[in-house]
């Protein structure tokens, strides 16, 4: 059955290190309640919002980034609503049906399909900036058990970025990567960090063929979209084919249970009293674009293609695209002579293995050797001193352990025959063992040798093979 | 007693005035005439205003130079202070101290000057009378059956009755200006974006400034020299250093005075006249054409602001809250309870004007009414300052007008031009009819506020009518 979805992406812009309109800190997270809040972003009577230049700037990357239409001014409207976590009981933000004009207009969400490898595009109706809300807490845990509610204003004014996209992508995968690439490039930006709990949630719309629009509210992460989705369509489809009608209504993905459930039906047109906000005059955007350009950045497009003329493969450059440190240091290592596909192979796939598994955090780019390093690593093997497995199993966990040092004191190389027969004469049960059919016990004696090398070079699976060979010839 | 402010400053300057006996005095006669003029809604206590003078003392002798050292100041209550509650005038702001000072209340303090309390005003400044004050409605010192105009009406009896020098009201929409005309003081209405609004709690942000008052033209200059200057705190805050030459030439649409009482059209005419022997141009042929259309156009615009404006007051974030078994609840009763009646009104008609399949036929319609507006203004005052009445009708009684919307409305026809304009108006005593004060009206293009003080200082001159005191 035939379908489409749209989705609207609200990203936090975390990184601006101010709020939209006062010089609070827009990553509120590491404060006590209510400290991070000034007259401004409390909304006090005569207080006035004064739109900060990095917010804006961020912006304004970022639909570069999606060739936007730019528009030449930027208008800031007034959306009224009441709730507790909005201090003024009215958000600023840019709606455009009301005088308002947003940052972006109509610009082109190109991301990587990184299951078939290729560039995909999806159609971006506007971005407009806004004020997130506070936030406010149950003593009880949600509001049906509790006896107080608690807000809490310091998320107040923090600035939002909303993508909105045509409802035309193909897929709930699709969905997924290109929300996943909208982040990356934020992130790229220095907008975003997207690692920050909450710091994005998605309104996706479904409608069926012959069905009506469904919009699921509040999912908070890629996995839960493409599951949300799949989940909707398989929901509404099922409801057609057995004759039924999808009707228009607000859905609420309760990710634990994996399924969307009726917020409200019938969607009425909410009276939200649109209007230009009269404190804050129309913003020039060239002079802060100007201004925002003169910082050199790079989309992770810019990336792929920098490093995919290097001979990188593109699934070994997306998989180093991913992890930012990781992308700028092969960058920067190869442009001082590392080898390329060997620096590569190490950055995405094995020292970033080794990050993991020792719970370190990839993101930080302390974590990671410097470009030094990686270029003495590249020449190691390129020059055949040794062979990239012995890099691997010897070299590298032994830098990981001695955080990046640069004093790596390398092992020494062996000749493991030697060591293989000794082992072999020594180990006449396991040999028996391994004979008779138990494989176990050949990864028994590989253990044996490389414990016989103690740290110095050498490659397990070269040794394996050894073995083998040796006992097979017996 | 000829006393201004410029020369108390001189006194003060030279040691020859003692600045307790003279604050100390002022508020002896608050506490012996507020009781029934009502100008106030908080005053100083005699221990801040010690710490406050010794502060000052302190400041001269260290050498620090200040413009207005030991002047008494009212400043109208929706103006913010972090040491005296700002109400606006409303129950629902009781109690509410606000953690920080305006822009302008900042400016005042450093350059020494002495705030001694907080003036009444209609409830968020809506209203012409200062009959719609949730603390009580203030009477006009020179006549006590009759209102002393509004909205700062406050401002202009502290000053009419003599309890301070200088005050900082706000105008909206003449809401400085009528209370000046109606007590025989001086207020000047700046351009839009002078002053900073930074600490003025919003009626309606498109129109409104913190506007200076005092009881003469000179006096008004000392403190409008404090108050100007750009904010960064305010984005429509303008930085500006336009120097506007002192020619001028007085130009009178006939529509801004023709419709007013028979007593002030005469005592306007008969001004000019006056002014025209000392040698200044007067052109009578001038023509309003869109005045007509300037109450709808102004009270559109200021419902529609205000009620975007008063939504956060709903009981969660400010002293004054009802209770409710949920916040929507809270939150109604809170707004039904302790808003007063006009305000809800205004709220109601905003609301309307900002509504889907309202919004084209009234705020929009008002938007582009305004744009007309304000280009036959700035047209008319390119080359002339535009005279008029301030009101067109004699201060009146208490109760009078407030009965009837319309005709309560109808007394900023002379005063909401120059806030839908954004130029400067200056309103100043003209004369008496019946020992009621009646008022003038200059208005002049945006930055030209010099412009205004000159003339002004010039007509005082003209008149004698200046640093006029109820009862003296
Ligand atoms: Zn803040």
């Amino acid at each position: 059955m035939k379908y489409k979805i749209g989705l609207e992406i609200h990203t936090q812009l975390s990184e601006a290190g101010t709020k939209l309109f006062c010089d609070c800190d827009s990553n509120y997270r590491k404060y006590e309640p209510n400290t991070n809040v000034c007259p401004v972003c409390l909304g006090l009577p005569g207080a006035l919002p004064v739109p900060r230049r990095n917010p804006l700037k961020l912006a304004l990357l970022v639909s570069k980034s999606f060739n936007c239409e730019i528009p030449e001014f930027m208008v800031f409207t007034r959306k009224h609503y009441f709730y507790p976590d909005l201090p003024k009981n009215y958000q600023i933000t840019q709606y455009e049906k009301a005088g308002g004009i947003p940052v972006c207009l109509k610009g082109i969400l190109k991301y990587f399909d990184s299951d078939h490898l290729t560039w995909k595009s999806v159609t971006l109706r506007r971005m407009n900036i806004e004020e997130d809300p506070g936030k406010t807490e149950y003593s009880g845990g949600n509001i049906l058990l509790s006896e107080y509610a608690y807000l809490d204003y310091n998320r107040s004014g923090v600035p939002l970025l909303e993508v909105v996209t045509e409802p035309e992508i193909p897929t709930p995968r699709d969905a997924r990567k290109a929300v996943e690439y909208l982040l990356l490039t934020m992130e790229y930006i220095g907008a975003i960090n997207p690692r920050l709990e909450g710091s994005f949630r998605v309104d996706a719309n479904v409608s069926v063929e012959g069905g009506e629009r469904v919009e699921v509210k509040n999912i908070g992460s890629t996995l839960d979209l493409e599951k949300a989705l799949k989940y909707e369509i398989f929901r509404q489809s099922k409801i057609v084919e057995e004759g039924g009608k999808i009707k228009r209504e607000t859905r609420h993905w309760d990710s634990i249970r994996g399924v969307t459930k009726p917020l409200r039906s019938k969607e009425t047109e909410e009276e939200y009293l649109y209007f230009p906000d009269p404190d804050i005059p129309s913003i020039k955007t060239e002079p802060l674009l100007k201004e925002a350009l003169s910082s050199n950045f790079m989309t992770p497009e810019n990336f792929m293609n920098r490093i995919t003329m290097y001979g990188v493969s593109q699934r070994i450059a997306w998989s180093l695209i991913t992890v930012k440190p990781a992308a700028e240091l092969f960058l920067e290592s190869v442009r001082i002579g590392s080898d390329p596909k060997i620096t590569a192979r190490i950055l995405a796939i094995d020292y970033k293995g080794l990050l993991k598994k020792s719970g370190k955090n990839i993101y930080e780019k302390s974590n990671w050797p410097n470009k030094q390093i990686l270029k003495l690593l590249s020449t190691l093997v390129s020059n055949k001193l040794y062979t990239y497995d012995e890099l691997k199993y010897n070299i590298l966990p032994k830098l990981l352990e001695n955080g990046n040092d640069m004093n790596l004191v390398l092992p020494e190389k062996v000749e493991p025959t030697n060591l293989i027969i000794s082992v072999i004469n020594e180990e006449k049960k396991a040999v028996e063992d391994f004979i008779s059919g138990k494989r176990e016990a050949l990864d028994y004696l590989v253990g044996k040798v490389l414990k016989k090398a103690k740290g110095k070079a050498i490659d397990p699976k070269t040794i394996r093979k050894m073995i083998e060979i040796t006992l097979t010839k017996h | 007693m000829k006393e201004t402010a410029v020369s108390i400053l001189e006194n003060i300057r030279k040691g020859s005035l003692e600045m307790e006996d003279y604050v100390f005095k002022k508020l002896e006669l608050i506490r012996k005439k507020d009781n029934i003029i009502n100008a106030y809604i908080s005053i100083d206590s005699e221990d801040f205003i010690l710490d406050r003078i010794n502060e000052i003392k302190r400041n001269i002798a260290s050498g620090k130079k200040m413009k207005i050292p030991g002047l008494v100041v009212s400043i109208k209550d929706n103006i913010s202070t972090n040491f005296l509650p700002t109400t606006a005038g409303s129950k629902i702001l009781e109690n509410y101290i606000p953690p920080y000072n305006a822009t302008v209340v900042e400016k005042i303090l450093e350059e020494g000057g002495i705030i001694i309390g907080k003036t009444n005003l209609d409830e968020f400044a809506m209203g012409s009378t200062t009959e719609f004050s949730a603390y009580g409605l203030t009477r006009n010192p020179w006549d006590i059956t009759r209102v002393p105009g509004g909205s700062s009406g406050g401002s202009a009896a502290s000053l009419a009755y003599g309890s301070c020098d200088l005050s900082l009201g706000s105008d909206t929409g003449g809401s400085v200006r009528l209370p000046a005309s109606y007590t025989a003081t001086v207020g000047l209405k700046p351009t839009y974006g002078t002053v900073s609004r930074y600490g003025l709690i919003p009626y309606a942000n498109s129109l409104e400034q913190i506007s200076p008052m005092a009881r003469s033209v000179k006096d008004l200059a000392l403190i409008w020299d404090v108050i100007k200057g750009y904010d960064e705190k305010d984005a429509t805050s303008v930085n500006n250093n336009y120097k506007s030459d002192n020619k001028f030439k007085i130009c009178i649409p006939k529509e801004f005075i023709e419709e007013s009482e028979p007593p002030i059209k005469s005592t306007i005419y008969k001004l000019l006249e006056k002014i025209e022997n000392e040698g200044v141009a007067i052109e009578y042929e001038g023509k309003f054409e869109n005045l007509k259309y300037a109450l709808p156009t102004y009270y559109t615009i200021a419902f529609a602001e205000a009620a975007s404006n008063l939504a956060r007051y709903d009981g969660k974030l400010y002293p004054i809250s009802s209770e409710g078994l949920s916040y929507k609840e809270m939150s109604e009763n809170t707004r039904r309870y302790y808003f007063g009646f006009e305000v809800k009104k205004r709220i109601l008609m905003g609301v309307l004007a900002l509504s889907e399949g309202f919004i084209n036929d009234y705020y929009i319609a008002a938007t582009k009414g305004r744009r007309i507006i304000r280009d036959e203004i700035l047209n008319m005052t390119k080359n002339c300052i535009v005279a008029s009445s301030v009101s067109p009708i004699l201060p009146p009684k208490i109760g009078e007008r407030i009965k009837d919307p319309l005709k309560l409305y109808a007394m900023d026809i002379y005063t909401v031009v120059a806030n839908l304009a954004g130029v400067p108006a200056l309103a100043m005593p003209a004369g008496f009819y019946n020992n009621l004060p009646i008022g003038i009206q200059f208005m002049a293009g945006p930055f030209e506020e010099e412009k205004l003080i000159s003339l002004g200082s010039l007509v005082e001159e003209i008149t004698g009518l200046y640093n006029l005191i109820a009862g003296d």
